[in-house]
C-alpha cells in the first residue's frame, strides 16, 4: 500500500461497540454458534439459488420455504441471545435515568414482562404443534409434516423465557 | 373500553422501558383474552399463530441479508477509499471534509440498508480525520449522524422493506426507486447548513494545509466500492435479482473485496460479523413478529374504523390531517425507533391513507423521511448514539449543531408533500 501520499492510513481499526458479556449459567456460545450457522446457511442457500437460476434457468422452489423457516429460527435463537444481553429495542429515556435502585427495578420489570410473554407463547404453541400433529398438516411448499417446523416454536420460546428469567435474577443481585 | 386498556397498557409498559416487542405482544394478548371470554382458552391460540405468521414472510428475509451487507461493508475498508476519492474531487478547504462525510454516507447508503451501520462505517473514518483537521468532535458527530440518516431513503433500505411487508400496494422496487430523489435531496439539504456552519465558525483551520490525494490513484483504489451500488441497484433494475438476492450478491461481493482485495477482513472476523448481524436482525424481526399480535388484536377489536372516522370527519381537511399526523409522528419519533414506528402506526394510519386515496408509495417515502429525521433528533437518535460514541462526546453537545440540519431536511419533507412527483416520478418512469 502506498502510504506516503495517502492522507489517511487505509486500514483504520474497525469500530467495536462490544462490551464483555455478563457471565451466564448456560453459556451464550450456544446461541452464538447457532446464529452464525443459520446466518451463514441463509446467505449460502440464497446465493446458490441465484447461481443455479443463472446457469440452469431453474430455481429451487423448496428453498423458499426452508429459508423462511431458517429466518424464524434466526429470530428466535439470536433473539434469545439479545434478551440475555439486554439489547432489545426499548425506550431508554426514563428507564435509564434516576436512582440506581429505580433503574434496577425497571430493568427487572422489563425482563419479567419478556419472561411472561414468551412463557405464554411457549405454553400456547404446544397446542398449535399438537393440532398440526393431530390433523396431519403438511407444509405448503415441500409437503413435509408442518409440526417439524412448528415444534421449534415452544422449544426456542422456552429458551427466550429462560434467558429473560436469567436477566431478571442477575439484575436482582447486589452489584 | 378494551381498546383504551390496550393503549394505556402498551404506552405505560413502553415508557417504563419494557422492550417494545414485549409491550406489543403482551398488550395484544391481554386484549385478545378480554375480548373472547367465552372462547376456548380465551382465543389466545391466536397469539402463537400470529407470532409465527408475522415472521413467516419471504420478503422479510431481505432484512437479515441487508443488515449483513452493512456489517461486512463496515469492515471492508471501502469507506476509507471512498473518502480519499471524494477529497481528491472536492479538494481541501474550509467545510470540505464535512461535505465529504455527507457524500460518502450517501454513497454507502446505496450499499447498506440501515442508518446506524452507515454511521459506524463513516464515523470510524471521518470523525478522526475531521478532528485532525480541527473540527470540534461534537460537530463531527452531528454531521456523521445526520448524514447516515440519508441511508434509509437511498435504496436499498431496511425501512422500505418493512413498510412493503405491511402495505400490500407498495412493492419493494417501487419504494426503492421512490426513495432515490428525496434521498439525494436530503443529502444536499444537509450539505448546505453544514458547509455554512463550518465557514461561519471558522472550523477546520488545518484542513487546507493537509495533502490532497492523487485523483487517478484514489479513483483506482475506490473503484471496488464505487462498483458496489451499480451491482446492487443495477442488478435489481435489470431484473437479475430480487431485493433479497441483490443483498446476498452484495454480501459475497463485500466479502471478496474485504478479504481478497483490501484484506481488512480475516477469516475469524466472519464469526463476529455473522453473530452481530444475526443478533441485530433478530432484534428487528422479533419486534416485527410481536407487532403481528398487536395488529391482530387491533383488527379484531375493530377500533381503527371509529378512530379513522373521527379523524376524517374532524373538519381539518386533507392537509390538516397530514400536518397533524406528521406533528404526532415527530413527537413519537423522539422516543421510538423507525421500525417500531412503522409497525405500530402503519396499521393504524392505513385506513386514513385509503380514505384520502394517498399514493401508498408516496406515503411510505414521507414516513421514511420522518423516520430519517428521528434518527438524528435527540434524545433518542440511533445514529447520533453511534457517532457520539465514536467521537467520545455526549449527545447533549450535538444539539447546537443538529438543529439547522434537522430544519433543512424537514424542508425536503415539506417539498415531497407539496410536490409528490419528487417521490413518484422515478418509480413511474421505471415502470414499477
Amino acid at each position: 500500500m502506498s502510504q506516503h501520499h495517502d492522507p489517511e492510513a487505509l486500514n483504520t481499526p474497525v469500530f467495536e461497540a462490544d462490551e464483555p458479556d455478563e457471565s451466564t449459567r448456560i453459556p451464550l456460545q450456544i446461541e452464538d454458534w447457532l446464529t452464525v450457522i443459520v446466518m451463514g446457511l441463509l446467505a449460502l442457500i440464497t446465493f446458490a439459488n441465484v447461481i443455479a437460476r443463472y446457469f440452469t434457468d431453474q430455481s429451487f422452489a423448496w428453498t423458499e420455504e426452508f429459508s423462511v423457516f431458517l429466518m424464524i429460527v434466526l429470530a428466535l435463537v439470536a433473539g434469545s441471545a439479545s434478551v440475555a444481553r439486554n439489547r432489545q429495542i426499548r425506550i431508554e429515556y426514563f428507564a435509564d435515568s434516576g436512582s440506581e435502585k429505580r433503574q434496577r427495578a425497571l430493568a427487572r420489570f422489563g425482563a419479567l414482562m419478556v419472561f411472561v410473554l414468551f412463557a405464554l407463547i411457549a405454553v400456547l404453541s404446544v397446542r398449535v404443534v399438537w393440532d398440526d400433529f393431530r390433523f396431519g398438516e403438511t407444509s405448503p411448499g415441500i409437503g413435509i409434516p408442518q409440526w417439524w417446523y412448528t415444534i421449534w416454536l415452544p422449544v426456542f420460546s422456552t429458551a427466550i423465557a429462560g434467558r429473560a428469567l436469567g436477566l431478571f435474577i442477575r439484575r436482582g443481585r447486589q452489584p | 373500553m378494551i381498546a383504551t386498556l390496550l393503549f394505556v397498557a402498551f404506552v405505560v409498559m413502553m415508557l417504563l422501558g419494557v422492550p417494545i416487542g414485549a409491550a406489543l405482544g403482551l398488550a395484544g394478548a391481554a386484549c385478545i383474552a378480554l375480548a373472547n371470554p367465552e372462547a376456548q382458552w380465551f382465543g389466545l391460540l391466536a397469539v402463537p399463530q400470529n407470532f409465527y405468521a408475522g415472521l413467516g414472510k419471504y420478503p422479510l428475509l431481505a432484512i437479515p441479508m441487508f443488515v449483513l451487507v452493512g456489517s461486512i461493508f463496515d469492515r471492508s475498508g471501502v469507506a476509507q477509499r471512498l473518502v480519499n476519492f471524494a477529497i481528491a474531487i472536492v479538494g481541501r478547504g474550509p467545510g470540505m471534509l464535512p461535505m465529504v462525510a455527507i457524500l460518502v454516507a450517501m454513497f454507502l447508503g446505496g450499499i447498506s440498508g440501515s442508518g446506524p451501520a452507515n454511521a459506524a462505517a463513516v464515523g470510524a473514518v471521518m470523525i478522526a480525520a475531521m478532528s485532525r483537521a480541527g473540527y470540534p468532535a461534537a460537530f463531527s458527530a452531528s454531521v456523521v449522524g445526520a448524514a447516515a440518516a440519508t441511508d434509509i431513503l437511498i435504496p436499498p433500505s431496511v425501512a422500505f422493506i418493512v413498510y412493503s411487508v405491511l402495505v400490500p400496494g407498495a412493492s419493494v422496487p417501487a419504494l426503492f426507486a421512490a426513495g432515490m430523489v428525496p434521498g439525494v435531496l436530503a443529502g444536499i439539504a444537509l450539505i448546505v447548513p453544514t458547509v455554512w456552519m463550518a465557514r461561519k465558525h471558522k472550523m477546520g483551520a488545518h484542513e487546507s494545509s493537509l495533502p490532497r490525494p492523487l485523483f487517478w490513484q484514489s479513483l483506482r483504489e475506490a473503484s471496488w466500492g464505487l462498483a458496489a451500488p451499480i451491482l446492487i441497484l443495477g442488478g435489481m433494475r435489470a431484473g437479475w435479482f430480487t431485493p433479497t438476492e441483490a443483498a446476498v450478491v452484495a454480501v459475497f461481493y463485500g466479502l471478496f473485496v474485504g478479504m481478497v482485495i483490501h484484506r481488512t477482513i480475516r477469516v475469524r472476523d466472519l464469526f463476529v460479523i455473522l453473530r452481530e448481524s444475526g443478533e441485530l436482525s433478530a432484534v428487528i424481526l422479533l419486534v416485527v413478529s410481536l407487532a403481528g399480535i398487536f395488529a391482530f388484536s387491533l383488527s379484531t377489536l375493530g377500533v381503527i374504523d371509529p378512530v379513522t372516522n373521527a379523524i376524517v370527519n374532524s373538519g381539518l381537511g386533507e392537509y390538516g390531517v397530514l400536518a397533524l399526523l406528521i406533528l404526532m409522528l415527530i413527537t413519537v419519533g423522539m422516543f421510538l425507533d423507525g421500525v417500531s414506528i412503522f409497525l405500530i402506526f402503519v396499521p393504524l394510519l392505513w385506513p386514513i391513507v385509503q380514505h384520502y386515496q394517498w399514493d401508498p408509495v408516496w406515503f411510505g417515502v414521507i414516513l421514511t423521511l420522518k423516520v430519517a429525521l428521528g434518527q438524528f433528533t435527540p434524545p433518542l437518535a440511533v445514529n447520533l448514539m453511534v457517532s457520539c460514541r465514536i467521537a467520545g462526546v455526549r449527545m447533549e453537545d450535538t444539539v447546537r449543531w443538529v438543529g439547522w440540519m434537522l430544519f433543512s431536511m424537514f424542508l425536503v419533507m415539506v417539498a415531497v408533500i407539496a410536490w409528490p412527483d419528487l417521490a413518484t416520478w422515478l418509480p413511474r418512469y421505471l415502470g414499477y
